[in-house]
């Protein structure tokens, strides 16, 4: 079973923040142009096909965004959590 | 359910229906394009469409075309050795503001709930009716690593010509789809492409695009258009790019032309004398090139039955 990336998106008061967009910048290997809206609780799950550096972008519904790079290592999930918005 | 008119070969036709209503394909080398009953039509611009702000693909060349990329298709679609990158150099999108006029009203936006629930962006667009071509990982998510998530999606919602919160067609929510065997059951990246049918044909109204199939010597460095949703903008805004393809192969076509994750199922379209027709469906982020599923025959036998 593939590594996946688990994200967190909350805000400056660290609540969780909904419907938030998150995709990838860039990876190891091609990607698909695909993108995860948060949930209630203001997280994501992305697949990662393979082990290796990726970055995700996040955005929020004005568009304000920002990305983070992220190892993910063979067999093992990986987290990222932005901080985003007032 | 696989379609026994078209079975054994990785494009074999699935439904997420139980049964499929198939009808045999006398295909031609395009389906023409309307620009439905709807008034607004953009003005046409030679091959690219006429966008305030726009870099004409010569100008983007410059920097962004390696002087040899005769091995791309290879390196993408067989060995994964590219890295992905789906903004290539400088980020030249432009929004499009004016969403409810051909050619733009084309485009969907997609609200896409996967079968755990989990909520997922994407881009679709009409290619008649009540049908609009998108990417398999659109309708049918496969090898997410999350239980419960893989499979055919629960619902799409389209929103055609969508800006920002204003819907000028309003929205469609449907749960039929179509994909095929090379992406549901393999995952392979050269047959990710399906469609969406929809309970209405609003596609009357808002028009589509045709597709066509290119040779080798059509696409290759030809200038390609995409336009869709992108997720790192503002929610639910359109935005365009044009420039050139960089390499093809049976399967799949590569060109730099930017994109972003909510641009999967987007149209790679070209413009004949004013009629756009689709030659691939955008999929996937690459290093030095994007990519998406060339429509060659067998794809255009598809497209043209799960239109009818």
């Amino acid at each position: 079973m593939s590594q996946v990336i688990n994200g967190r998106v909350r805000d400056a008061d660290g609540r969780p923040v909904a419907e938030a967009r998150a995709g990838y910048l860039s990876g190891p290997v091609p990607l698909p142009d695909i993108a995860a809206l948060t949930d209630a609780d203001g997280t994501f799950v992305l697949a990662a096909p393979v082990p290796g550096g990726y970055e995700i972008i996040c955005s929020l519904p004005d568009g304000t965004n920002a990305s983070q790079a992220v190892d993910v290592r063979p067999g093992e999930d990986a987290t990222v959590t932005f901080a985003l918005g007032s | 359910m696989a379609d026994p008119l078209n079975a054994q070969t990785p494009h074999t036709s699935l439904s997420s229906e139980p049964e499929e209503t198939g009808k045999p394909v006398e295909a031609g080398p395009s389906e023409e394009p309307s620009t439905g009953s709807a008034a607004e039509v953009a003005e046409d611009a030679g091959d690219v469409e006429a966008v305030e702000g726009l870099r004409r693909p010569e100008a983007a060349m410059v920097e962004d075309t390696a002087p040899d990329t005769s091995g791309l298709a290879d390196i993408a679609v067989a060995s994964f050795g590219e890295p992905a990158e789906a903004i290539l150099g400088t980020d030249d999108r432009v929004q499009i503001t004016n969403t409810s006029a051909y050619p733009w009203r084309v485009h969907a936006s997609l609200l896409i709930t996967a079968a755990d629930g989990s909520s997922w962006i994407g881009t679709g667009w009409f290619i008649g009716p009540h049908t609009l071509a998108t990417a398999g990982h659109c309708v049918y998510i496969k090898n997410s690593g999350v239980p419960g998530r893989d499979g055919w999606v629960r619902s799409i919602r389209v929103m055609p010509g969508r800006n920002g919160s204003t819907l000028p067609y309003g929205s469609v929510t449907t749960s039929t789809f179509r994909t095929v065997t090379g992406w549901a059951n393999n995952g392979d990246q050269n047959y990710d492409y399906g469609a969406i049918i929809l309970p209405t044909n609003l596609g009357n109204t808002t028009g589509w695009f045709g597709i066509g199939v290119f040779s080798d010597s059509q696409l290759n460095g030809s200038t390609v258009n995409i336009s869709g949703y992108p997720g790192d903008k503002p929610a639910g805004t359109q935005w365009y790019h044009s420039n050139r393809v960089t390499a093809v192969n049976a399967l799949k076509v590569f060109y730099t032309v930017d994109t972003m994750g909510g641009q999967s199922g987007s149209a790679v379209y070209r413009i004949e004398n004013g009629n756009r027709y689709g030659v691939a469906v955008h999929a996937y982020g690459g290093s030095t090139a994007n990519s998406g599923t060339r429509i060659n025959q067998q794809v255009y036998d598809n497209l043209v039955r799960w239109k009818a």
